[in-house]
């Protein structure tokens, strides 16, 4: 479910990630929930995938609502790369 | 006798890889190299599950796993013996309880099959679970992937056309109760979802 290059935001809540879906559809931006890749470790195993185009929009909306993923995870081949400031 | 580097890959694909490899030369040797840790473990479990013969040498950086022996033959006879799986999805949602929470848990539970190095032979979708594979469901992706992969996707005629949305369906093909029944009669497993 997740190509090279996807973005891979992951909550470990599910409420906030339900929420976090339930805003983004409607704005309208295109975006799946999708279970959390093996890899990643996700409490709720659930998160919610994009593509770099939309990143500004989702991660702008998801900032508004209040509702920051924990983590952001690029696809990079096999690998998963960090992509937001790891929490102090 | 054919070499795979399975180093540096993520779980489940050292497995994954490693069973397309033998589908493809059945009988031939494999050798494969791994790293330590969860990759060796799993590939030798599924190798001796399938009852091959696996030997390793410890190598620079990892493992090499050398499987070996008729168990093509194996593989095919138990998939014989055993038959198709059939998947009976009869609800949009997946068990009772809060509504938003079950068709959360059907998502991604179809989200979850393609993940599965094995998926069922056939899904067969009934009730509202034929919303599943019509317009607007969130997992046609999902569903296209499986597809691709030889699973068979069909969903009840009589089901599509209550809900008028015979015109709408996005995957798989249109069935009828006598094939859904003669499909889980035949079948080696029935999963009802």
């Amino acid at each position: 479910m997740v190509k090279d290059g996807d973005f891979i935001a992951i909550f470990n809540n599910i409420h906030r990630v339900m929420k976090a879906e339930k805003i983004l559809k409607e704005k309208r931006l295109s975006m799946l929930l999708i279970p959390a890749p093996r890899a990643l470790k996700s409490d709720c195993g659930l998160a919610i995938r994009y593509a770099e185009a939309d990143r500004n929009a989702i991660e702008g909306q998801l900032g508004e609502a209040d509702l920051a993923p924990e983590e952001i995870y690029r696809k990079d081949g096999e690998e998963f790369t960090r992509i937001d400031a790891p929490s102090e | 006798m054919k070499t795979i580097d399975c180093r540096n890959m993520a779980c489940p694909l050292p497995v994954v890889t490693v069973k397309r490899a033998l589908e493809e030369s059945p009988g031939e040797a494999l050798k494969v190299l791994l790293d330590d840790g969860a990759p060796r473990e799993n590939v030798t479990r599924f190798a001796l599950t399938r009852g091959f013969s696996v030997d390793e040498a410890e190598l620079d950086g990892g493992y090499a796993i050398l499987i070996s022996g008729a168990a093509g033959e194996t593989l095919a006879i138990k998939r014989q013996k055993s038959g198709e799986t059939v998947m009976l999805i009869a609800s949009d949602r997946l068990g009772d309880g809060p509504e938003e929470l079950g068709r959360l848990l059907m998502k991604n539970f179809i989200n979850t099959l393609v993940e599965m190095p094995e998926a069922p032979d056939r899904i067969l979708f009934i009730n509202t679970g034929v919303q599943m594979a019509t317009e607007g469901s969130e997992v046609l992706e999902a569903l296209e992937k499986l597809g691709n992969r030889g699973m068979e996707i069909a969903s009840c005629g009589v089901c599509l056309d209550f809900f008028s949305c015979k015109d709408k369906l996005r995957a798989g093909t249109v069935t009828n109760m006598f094939t859904i029944v003669e499909s889980m009669l035949k079948a080696g497993l029935v999963i009802r979802v």
